[in-house]
């Protein structure tokens, strides 16, 4: 009797309750923010505090700024012997055509329940997104196809109408900087960080064009320069100036706006810290991927790369630890140069120090801010670190050095052999390097533990960036005290005095390396190197050479009762990680990642990109 | 219990090897395809795994290319089913001119085949004399093609065989503007870096760049003795 009666209702006709149609989906705006959420979150990057979309946290083991030190499962990280051919790849048009679903949908569905300004708003935001995608695929694939309707299939057998080729490089990157252009003033979303406003538009702008200027530039001057015969790959060098000069307008506009560079905290290096980290009235941050623990959107990153002497957890901790490389690229506040003084000036004999932070006197603030040297404090712990003793021998008239397998173990004179938190040369979880990360680690408690986890956001664009990328666009415009201007204000908040560098000493390398300074583990590093073309230079796959190998710094206690002003003080030595094995090799092929031989095959239109 | 479960695994890797026999039932390719990159019968000496050719097969559903990678000394080789292929060399890749024209390659058993290429400079012969901790080689240099003209010569020292321009832990360079005349024989000096003085044996090698081009033509790695 109950089946008769069910057959009664349509039974093949029912609402499904799974599925959200297009026609409910844009009457309600709560389903319209989620289905925002849903496309904010499938932005990529190379690197992020999570897995997501294409982007790893680990990516940021892979270049010189840092290396591997967790468990052994990733240990192949210190051992690219060159970069893969398809690393980087990203040919999302899923996402690109969801995109333009949405924006065409928007008047399409919309019409009946939102208003003109709603709707325009909509497509703003769709076409910011929009835009950084293709931001993201021209700078790792060249010119991808640029597609910004819906293609439909009409079933007749012949999809070859559907193959687009690639456009060329410049149009790709004119395509992105008219798109923000163009929805600039519609986007609304005032004093967001989350979603995107008018100054995230042009912090976008500000950073492609920058990138399509280098390359412009930086590409001709390459032996042998990478061209396509169709444009595909490759910007005419006479375009750079445009680029430049487009990159400073975008620029000055964020500049004009509402930010300003975080200075609330007096201490110097946690005012870094906290520029890049706190998230409560930070007027420096202009764009995030933004986390929440109360709401359960959080992630492990702190579990996975806290310091191992004050991890909460009792696994994992130390994974993505920096370099002494990174270290040293961090000036002195005098000017002069980071590299760090562990010899005499003879080189015959270490430099004596009290306590290990010593060493780091008078550094650039922005490199405790970053990193976690040995003995620096973190949430009121302190990070102590050594590697072992170094034992005086009168009879050779040499130091013993003396390690050991475990850590926070003491020496036979009842003082500390190895610290809670190394370095140790082979145990994982631990710190290969002699530096700890603090950027993008949360200092509230619990934070590293895997049931309470971190929200600490992700930084997509900070004012801190665009007075740099300032910098540099009018530097490559022969406009050099604009650009002095600029840098110094950045160098200022670190630190420096007023007027650090002149107009006699400012460089184009100066400006380059305070962009390592400033933004590292922030996703630019790699970026930067392949738009100068200077990764195939600095990650040259030479053993020899200091740029391709992540260096360590390892702190050792003196024994030499018989010299006080000797005994019980600290040496470090310079070497190259222990758990370190190939150099970093990037090569030509590099610049432009491969096309999947599945893409080429459904659209032979696409020509494969150089080399590749 | 490690030994147990290194018992256990290595017992489920002899099941899995023994119920896999089962299904393989396409053999494993056997055929050896062989070959050098040469010019008039001298093989050019490249950086290992630097140079990739390509193999493709048409008429499969899965078309994907075969990468073969170059040895040092110019040989390569790849293991394949009997088939007819195409093999590529792609633009820019070698210290080479352009070509891309396909080489039709027939495979039928093991099968040797030489991929012709027109150098720009390449060495023609290196001799090596030690005296001392200097290393002094005697280059001769043939241009062919002048397309692209000579950046400068090359000599590298290392401690293993495998030794280029990424792999080296010495070089003298050579600008082509300091060389008088490209056709003539060339003398480059190089000091054993002390790194490498203690080692019975170091290997040297002389490249030859030429502008615009990425990869550098090289001569055959050679031994010279310490001890």
């Amino acid at each position: 009797m109950l089946s008769f009666s069910s057959c009664k209702k349509n039974f093949l006709e029912r609402e499904p309750t799974t599925i959200v149609t297009d026609d409910q989906l844009w009457k309600d705006p709560k389903l319209i923010t989620g289905l925002l959420a849903n496309y904010y979150n499938r932005l990529p990057t190379d690197m992020g505090l999570t897995d997501q979309a294409g982007s790893q946290w680990r990516n940021m083991a892979d270049y010189d700024d840092a290396m591997w030190s967790g468990f052994s499962n990733e240990e192949g990280r210190n051992n690219i012997v060159t970069y893969d051919r398809s690393r980087w790849r990203l040919y999302d048009y899923g996402f690109i055509r969801d995109l333009n679903l949405a924006i065409e949908n928007v008047d399409k569905f919309g019409s009946a329940t939102l208003n003109a300004t709603q709707r325009t708003q909509l497509k703003a935001e769709f076409r910011f997104i929009r835009a950084y995608l293709y931001f993201e695929m021209v700078k790792r694939m060249g010119g991808v196809p640029l597609i910004t309707t819906q293609l439909i299939y009409d079933f007749a057998g012949d999809p070859t109408y559907l193959q687009q080729p690639r456009a060329k490089e410049d149009e790709v990157y004119d395509f992105i900087a008219s798109e923000l252009d163009a929805v600039k003033n519609d986007i609304g979303n005032d004093g967001s960080k989350g979603r995107a406003n008018k100054y995230t538009c042009m912090a976008l702008k500000s950073r492609a064009m920058l990138y399509a200027g280098s390359i412009a530039k930086y590409n001709a001057l390459l032996t042998p320069s990478i061209v396509t015969a169709g444009g595909e790959v490759g910007i005419p060098a006479s375009r750079a100036k445009e680029y430049f000069q487009k990159s400073l307008e975008a620029s000055k506009e964020v500049i004009a706006g509402p930010y300003t560079l975080y200075k609330s905290n007096p201490n110097l290096g946690e005012n870094f810290y906290e520029a890049v980290v706190k998230k409560t009235n930070n007027p420096e941050v202009i764009f995030v991927r933004d986390f929440l623990t109360s709401k359960a959107k959080k992630h492990g990153f702190t579990y996975d790369n806290i310091a191992r002497g004050i991890r909460e957890d009792n696994l994992s901790s130390s994974n993505i630890t920096p370099s002494l490389n990174l270290v040293e690229s961090y000036e002195y506040l005098d000017g002069s140069d980071g590299k760090l003084r562990t010899r005499n000036a003879a080189n015959t004999d270490y430099i004596y120090y009290d306590q290990t932070t010593d060493l780091f006197a008078g550094k650039d603030a922005r490199l405790y801010g970053t990193i976690i040297y040995p003995g620096a404090p973190f949430k009121g712990l302190t990070v102590d670190m050594q590697a072992g003793v170094m034992v005086w021998n009168a009879s050779s008239n040499s130091y013993q050095t003396v390690e050991g397998p475990d850590l926070g173990t003491n020496y036979t004179d009842n003082k500390p052999l190895i610290a809670a938190s190394g370095p140790h040369r082979s145990i994982q979880e631990v710190s290969n390097t002699g530096f700890y990360l603090r950027k993008y680690i949360d200092a509230n408690g619990g934070a590293s533990t895997r049931g309470i986890q971190s929200d600490v956001w992700w930084v997509w664009f900070r004012l801190g960036e665009v007075y740099l990328n300032a910098a540099e666009a009018a530097f490559e415009l022969e406009l050099p005290s604009e650009a002095l201007n600029y840098v110094n204000l950045i160098r200022q908040r670190a630190g420096f005095g007023e007027n650090s560098l002149t107009l006699a000493t400012l460089t184009l390398n100066k400006i380059r390396n305070e962009r390592r300074n400033e933004l590292a583990f922030e996703d630019h590093r790699l970026w930067d190197l392949k738009r100068w073309r200077q990764a195939d230079k600095i990650w040259t796959g030479n053993a020899n050479s200091v740029d391709a190998v992540v260096s360590a710094l390892y702190p050792y206690r003196i024994i030499r009762p018989g010299d006080p002003t000797k005994d019980g003080k600290y040496v470090f030595v310079k070497m190259t990680a222990p758990r370190f094995r190939s150099p970093r090799f990037f090569q030509i092929f590099n610049y432009y990642s491969s096309f999947d031989q599945n893409v080429i095959n459904n659209n032979p239109k696409i020509v494969p990109n150089p080399f590749n | 219990m490690k030994t147990k479960l290194y018992i256990y695994s290595l017992l489920f890797i002899i099941t899995a090897g023994i119920a896999g026999c089962k299904k393989d039932n396409y053999e494993a390719p056997k055929s050896l395809l062989k070959g050098r990159v040469v010019y008039e019968g001298q093989a050019i000496g490249l950086r290992s795994n630097g140079v990739q050719l390509e193999l493709w097969q048409h008429g499969y559903d899965f078309f994907t290319k075969i990468p073969v990678y170059v040895a040092q000394d110019g040989s390569f080789s790849a293991l394949l089913f009997d088939g007819d292929y195409k093999l590529t060399r792609l633009r820019g890749i070698g210290p080479w001119v352009n070509n891309t024209d396909s080489i039709d390659v027939k495979v039928r058993g093991n099968t040797i085949i030489d991929v012709p290429v027109t150098p720009y400079t390449f060495v023609k012969t290196a001799s090596y004399v030690r005296n001392g901790s200097t290393i002094t080689a005697t280059v001769n240099l043939q241009t062919v093609s002048t397309a692209n003209l000579l950046e400068s010569v090359k000599l590298y020292v290392f401690k293993t065989a495998l030794i280029d321009d990424a792999n080296q832990s010495a070089v003298t360079t050579v600008a082509a503007s300091a060389i008088q005349n490209v056709d003539q024989s060339l003398t480059i000096n190089i000091d054993v870096p002390a790194s490498l003085s203690n080692a019975d044996a170091v290997y040297v090698r002389v490249g030859v760049k030429t502008a615009g081009v990425g990869e550098l033509a090289y001569s055959l790695a050679e031994k010279i003795q310490l001890k």
